[in-house]
């Protein structure tokens, strides 16, 4: 532990800590422009100058590239230090544009910022400044290459951190430019950092271009909804419409980063580029009501509902973007008042293996992002990290990046930004492969330390899977895991079978017992789906069974709260029938979603930048998302009206658990019964076990120190004999466009992949058809066209369908199905 | 039948005086303004009508329609009657300075003054200190501190200088011989007694000040620090009532002091009603002028002035009177 | 004796000092005064004096406002509400510019932080209106057809950010980096 003195204040730093970091923990902000926490140093921009007095180095020197040393005396005022990095500055901006007022980084701008504390204010070069051209880089990132100071970060990033290659340094010397070869959409879906990284104004963000700057900004940190990891971001808001996200440093979920569904995603708070794709007013029937009306129309009918055919003919559905309050408050409501549910999930199975991963884990075993970060082997079960949770991939990225060996067992075409061995094993045999995989890996010795129980599961797991149908060698993989310090198992939630998760636990709480600090991280399917299964029972009902009960008569009332069973049903036709029998569909939302369409009682709610609200992420965090501003329809775009009003057009949304509170008629104000974080503890036992039920909570972990029920017996054999003829239809998630704020999104419509089915080579040559034709899925009542897209990287028997906009995927009667080869036609 | 005849004299007389008193208050207002603008080398109101000249019946007319405004924890009663009693007094002080020399009008002598009162000096007195009873209880009505403020120093001011004015009229009678005002003047048929008593001139035209309100006395309204003192919750035509109280009482203080010391309607060629505006004129244009001139003065200085100096010098302007008077067996 | 002498004296210059400052505002009395009789005569303002806001054009004609924002940061009274927006050529520009002339001080902060010269305080100062709203000025109100105080200046010639033609065509730049060609 070095001790070291920096302009008079002395600390001690663990060994290996730059000298700019160890300023910085004394508050003393060094200038730089090329150093980054998350990039580490290059000591190419020369600004972090500082003097050394004494200790191993002397003088002018460059306090990112030094670690800090036991003896030294370092000065970042001394006049020679000052005037070097005042040069630095001068020199720097010998070349750079004078366009600050055009510029979107004017405000929020280190160039801006240093050049303005270093006193430089006239340009005593006489000569003439570079210039460049700019290339188009997508609809998020604007490029203006002339502001350029050459520190590198953006390639550092780009192709360092995130791992792709197609942006990077061109040229050499004072010529040096950053972009791509070729002008075109970056590939990777986290450029948007480009804008947080780059110290000027390279990259700025084009959602956000000309319209606002930092000053005028409402800022709020919040947390992303748009997948299951929780990433903590910053909500922008101006001019009561969200302007720009920002990724918020959080380290031990995203780091400094955010993926580009999450950054540019937002538009759905703002009712898109026109602000009425939104439902901003209440509805009864279709026509605008007040709130007040609605709520009144929807408690009555409700209570009337109740009183004729009791408390069991209401069911309410919740969903897997509800917030914490909001999920607490249907529990609680539908447990005091005898509604069915809440029904988190249409597809049943999804909600068995979300319960069954979240009740495995522990805060032994369960990983954050940023300890993935640091396992040397990695094993990837059933998930497609870049389009289930890209901050994910981002993460085994720098786990890649420090040599760990990377499996993924998944069938899909998986493409990931570093490399890793994929073993494309159908979805029933991704149990097999992990099992034997993790058998392989623990030896004899270890074996027998362990446990009788352990023992018994690594007996009972298969001892091979077979190289052919793997193609790569398992043994080999075994051994690499054998020697391994920190694995960790990621495993997901979507395709797997229902075993999958649990068998995932067992896997990582065996590696654990054999002497590994084993991790394991759970992919699941929506911001706060973790909480879900810790609301209610194993016993509810399935999305199907109320379907079926709606479809006899039973059920008279739904309340949807920010669900919509027509996005998330595979079977549209029967529900739609089945919701037109409905006496009362209230929904409450803030998305356009069908079902807000089709509802009788509309009621808007408030969208995470709007209330404060709380979400759970997969390793159990719960994080606590501030409102950024008051909502309503935004003034962009055109004058606001010269009028005087006393309220915010398109203010009337509330929170909805404050709605479904209201609507339950039990009483007007929550505060006279129970605060929220009573609620959510009466709710959420582990909520209140964190010790920790004051509301609202931030970063506490609600995991229980030790699960119960580990080393289930695994099945040994594959699921075989009843297996049907023909492919396997799967429906997966892609990144973009297939989760629910994101499809509402029109920021993100400029990259939505286009809508593709995803099958073998050489299932494709047997069955006659080639990549880019457009098919035609033959299904029982209809049939899906779509283009097809074909890989070698994807298991055999198998087609891929993602669940995205563009594709009609509800015509399916399952959530699974399997399609004859005859049926699939070229069209 | 000459009782009615007598009676017809002094209503027209009442009549007469209240009028001329009325305008050459409001045209004070504009003049005043039109002087210190002049002072301040400045136009001052020239607006309205040619020169100005409208002014006055510009600002009657706003006051008139101004709204008449109440405070709701204001004492109502005493609130609305205290502006009268400030502009009532000074209009009956009138009723005992003689404006002219008697008119012989068909060989009957009809006296220029309302009514020839041989305890004339006194009642002058006497109803001088009753003006401050306007202001006391207008700013005790008005339930406001600044009010309440500017009321108490209008009564301590009032006490401080009804003494050393009253002491400063006492050489004045013992030359006269009399308290009739009639009398006084007609005492000055020689000699002005500002020739005679030029000490007694200087106490009473500062206490005539003091008594006025007037810069550099205006304690009891200071704009800057009481927000207006008495009158802060005044509106409309009773904070004009306030205002022509003013006015009126500086014109008075005018005829007063020609009375006392200018030799009253006295004079050569000029026919002696001229020679009394004259001299009446003389005091209100010499206030506008300190007003021009001197600033507030602090309230310690005030009571300074008042106790230690103007009282003493009065005390022994007196002493030296009488003496003089004993010596020379007036 | 001394005493009463210094008190005599004393009171001399008292009194002296009274007629001194009667003196002087007697000899104002008579001097012309110094007014002028505003609405018969309107003196011929400066320039700079700081009335009525204006939005100036640069010397092609197009508006010079860029949105940047900095006028409405610096105004002490919030009274400049703009959106900034980006016209088809890329060229930045106000969607709409609002000012609230009810709120504003005419303070002339805004001008002082224009980096384009586009807003510019005119001495035009006779502005009273009878409704609030009727205060609220927006771009069509603001905008004029002329420079304003500075009329050659045209910031797009100096910004480095190409609207119309190629890169390095401002003043004082060198011609556009090939990165594709290996010539120095």
């Amino acid at each position: 532990m070095p001790r070291l003195v920096i302009d008079d204040l002395e600390i001690e730093v663990p060994k290996g800590t730059k000298v700019i970091d160890a300023a910085e923990r004394l508050g003393i902000m060094i200038p730089r422009f090329c150093y980054h926490e998350a990039l580490g140093a290059v000591g190419a921009c020369r600004m972090c100058a500082v003097k050394f007095i004494q200790g191993p180095f002397k003088g002018i020197q460059m306090s990112c590239m030094i670690d800090a040393q036991d003896g030294m005396i370092v000065s970042t005022t001394d006049q020679e230090a000052v005037d070097f990095r005042k040069r630095v500055i001068e020199w720097l901006m010998i070349n750079h544009p004078h366009d600050c007022p055009v510029c979107d980084e004017g405000g929020q701008c280190l160039l801006q910022d240093e050049t303005v504390s270093s006193g430089h204010a006239r340009r005593r070069y006489p000569g003439k400044k570079r210039t460049y051209r700019n290339q188009y880089l997508g609809p998020f990132i604007a490029h203006e290459m002339n502001r350029c100071i050459h520190c590198y970060r953006c390639s550092r990033y780009y192709q360092e951190f995130s791992g792709y290659r197609d942006l990077g340094p061109l040229q050499i010397g004072n010529r040096l430019y950053f972009g791509r070869f070729k002008e075109g959409r970056l590939e990777s879906p986290y450029s948007g950092n480009l804008v947080d990284i780059c110290p000027t104004g390279v990259y700025t963000d084009i959602p956000a271009r000309y319209k606002v700057r930092r000053w005028d900004l409402q800022r709020s940190p919040s947390v992303c909804i748009h997948c299951a990891l929780g990433c903590n971001t910053i909500g922008n808001a101006h001019y009561r419409a969200v302007m720009r996200v920002e990724a918020r440093m959080n380290p031990y979920v995203n780091g400094y980063f955010l993926c580009d569904e999450g950054r540019f995603g937002f538009s759905y708070t703002n009712g898109g580029a026109d602000h009425a794709q939104r439902p901003w007013t209440s509805k009864i029937g279709g026509a605008d009501v007040t709130v007040e009306a609605a709520l009144a129309e929807s408690s009555s009918k409700l209570s009337e509902i109740a009183a004729v055919y009791g408390p069991e003919a209401i069911v309410a559905l919740g969903s897997a973007r509800n917030s914490l309050e909001t999920q607490s408050m249907l529990s609680r409501l539908c447990r005091r008042k005898g509604w069915l549910g809440p029904v988190w999930f249409t597809d049943t199975a999804v909600y068995r293996k979300v319960r069954s991963a979240v009740e495995r884990l522990d805060s032994g075993i369960a990983v954050s992002m940023r300890e993935i970060e640091f396992a040397d082997f990695v094993i990837i079960a059933g998930a497609d990290l870049l389009n289930e949770a890209p901050m994910a991939a981002i993460a085994v990225r720098q786990a890649s990046r420090k040599n760990a060996q990377i499996v993924v067992i998944d069938p899909r075409p998986i493409s990931l930004p570093f490399e890793f061995r994929h073993v494309p094993a159908v979805p029933g045999q991704i149990e097999r492969c992990l099992g034997s995989l993790v058998k392989g890996s623990i030896s004899k010795e270890e074996l027998k330390g362990l446990d009788s129980a352990a023992k018994g599961f690594c007996k009972a797991l298969p001892a091979k899977f077979g190289d052919k149908e793997s193609g790569i060698s398992i043994p080999e993989l075994a051994d690499q895991l054998m020697a391994s310090r920190r694995p960790v198992i990621v495993c997901g939630t979507g395709i797997v079978s229902e075993s999958t998760p649990a068998l995932a636990a067992d896997c990582a709480q065996l590696l654990r017992e054999s002497g590994k600090k084993a991790g394991l991280f759970y992919i699941l399917p929506g911001a706060s789906s973790f909480s879900s299964a810790l609301l209610s029972g194993p016993d509810a009902k399935g999305f199907a069974e109320i379907l079926s009960e709606i479809e006899q008569g039973s059920i008279k009332a739904l309340i949807a709260a920010e669900s919509d069973p027509f996005r998330d049903f595979p079977d549209r036709e029967r529900l739609d029938k089945a919701l037109s029998q409905l006496d009362l569909l209230v929904a409450i939302d803030y998305l356009p979603t069908e079902t807000v369409k089709r509802a009788s009682v509309f009621l808007p709610s408030s969208t995470v930048f709007e209330m404060n609200s709380t979400f759970v992420n997969p390793e159990g965090r719960v994080q606590h998302a501030e409102r950024v501003h008051a909502g309503g329809v935004p003034i962009w775009g055109a004058h606001p009206p010269r009028i005087v009003r006393n309220f915010i057009p398109g203010g009337d949304h509330q929170p909805a658990w404050e709605i479904l509170w209201k609507i339950s008629a039990e009483t007007s104000v929550l505060e006279s019964v129970l605060t929220l974080g009573e609620l959510i503890a009466a709710e959420m036992p582990a909520f209140e076990a964190t010790g920790k039920a004051q509301y609202p909570v931030n970063q506490a972990r609600i995991i229980p120190e030790k699960s119960e029920g580990s080393f289930v017996k695994p099945k040994t054999r594959p699921e075989q004999g009843q297996k049907p003829k023909g492919f396997n239809l799967l429906l997966t998630d892609r990144i973009f466009a297939s989760r629910e704020p994101s499809v509402y999104a029109d920021t993100l419509e400029g990259v939505f992949p286009e809508p593709a089915l995803f099958m073998h080579s050489e299932d494709a040559a047997a069955a006659g058809l080639s990549d880019g034709d457009t098919v035609s899925v033959g299904l029982e009542p209809g049939s899906i066209e779509v283009k097809l897209s074909v890989s070698e990287r994807m298991a055999r028997g198998v087609l891929i369908l993602p669940r995205q906009k563009g594709i009609e995927w509800q015509r399916m009667k399952d959530f699974s199905a399997w399609i004859a080869l005859e049926r699939i036609r070229k069209i | 039948m000459w009782w009615i005849l007598g009676l017809v004299l002094l209503i027209m007389k009442l009549i007469i005086v209240i009028s001329v008193l009325f305008g050459f208050a409001a045209y004070m207002v504009l003049v005043e303004r039109k002087l210190l603008g002049r002072f301040q080398i400045r136009y001052g109101p020239n607006r309205v009508g040619p020169f100005g000249l409208l002014q006055p019946l510009a600002d009657g007319i706003k006051l008139i329609i101004k709204e008449d405004f109440v405070p709701r924890t204001a004492d109502r009663l005493v609130f609305l009657t205290a502006p009268a009693v400030v502009a009532a007094v000074p209009l009956v002080i009138t009723a005992v300075i003689p404006f002219s020399d008697d008119l012989t009008i068909g060989g009957t002598r009809i006296p220029m003054v309302i009514t020839d009162l041989n305890i004339g000096m006194l009642f002058v007195l006497a109803l001088a200190s009753l003006a401050v009873y306007g202001i006391a209880l207008g700013g005790w009505a008005s339930n406001s501190k600044y009010s309440l403020l500017g009321a108490i120093r209008g009564s301590a001011q009032l006490i401080s200088y009804e003494l050393s004015m009253g002491l400063s009229l006492v050489p004045v009678v013992m030359l006269a011989g009399s308290f009739s005002l009639v009398d006084i003047v007609n005492a000055q048929e020689r000699l002005p007694f500002i020739l005679v008593q030029p000490v007694s001139f200087v106490i009473f035209l500062i206490s005539a000040m003091a008594e006025s309100n007037r810069i550099p006395f205006d304690l009891p309204e200071s704009e800057n620090e009481l927000i207006g003192g008495f009158h802060t919750e005044y509106s409309g035509m009773r904070f004009g009532l306030f205002f022509v109280g003013e006015y009126v009482s500086m014109i008075v203080l005018g005829a007063l002091t020609a009375v006392f010391f200018l030799g009253g309607w006295r004079g050569p060629i000029l026919p002696s009603l001229f020679w009394f505006l004259l001299k009446t004129m003389l005091i209100p244009l010499f206030f506008i002028w300190t007003r021009a001139t001197l600033p507030r003065l602090r309230y310690d200085q005030l009571m300074h002035l008042g106790w230690k100096f103007l009282l003493p010098v009065a005390l022994v302007n007196i002493v030296v009177t009488g003496g003089v008077m004993l010596f020379m067996g007036w | 004796m001394a005493k009463e002498k210094s008190v005599l004296r004393d009171l001399l210059d008292d009194v002296m000092g009274l007629a001194d400052s009667y003196a002087v505002t007697l000899k104002h009395l008579f001097r012309k005064p110094i007014t002028e009789q505003y609405p018969d005569f309107k003196r011929l303002l400066p320039a700079r004096s700081r009335g009525r806001i204006i939005l100036t054009r640069d010397p092609e004609g197009e508006e010079r406002c860029v949105a940047c924002y900095l006028c409405s940061a610096v105004c002490p009274t919030d009274c400049i509400s703009i959106e900034g927006a980006e016209r088809k050529d890329g060229r930045r520009y106000p969607l709409w510019f609002r000012i609230n002339f009810a709120r504003c001080i005419y303070c002339g902060m805004c001008e002082e932080a224009c980096p384009t010269l586009a807003i510019q305080l005119t001495p035009d100062f006779e502005f009273s209106k009878y409704g609030v709203l009727d205060f609220l000025y927006e771009k069509e109100d603001l905008l004029v057809d002329h420079q304003g105080k500075n009329a050659d200046y045209d910031y797009y010639r100096h910004a480095g950010v190409s609207v119309e033609g190629d890169k390095g065509e401002h003043i004082n730049e060198k011609p556009p980096v090939d990165v594709k060609s290996n010539l120095p």
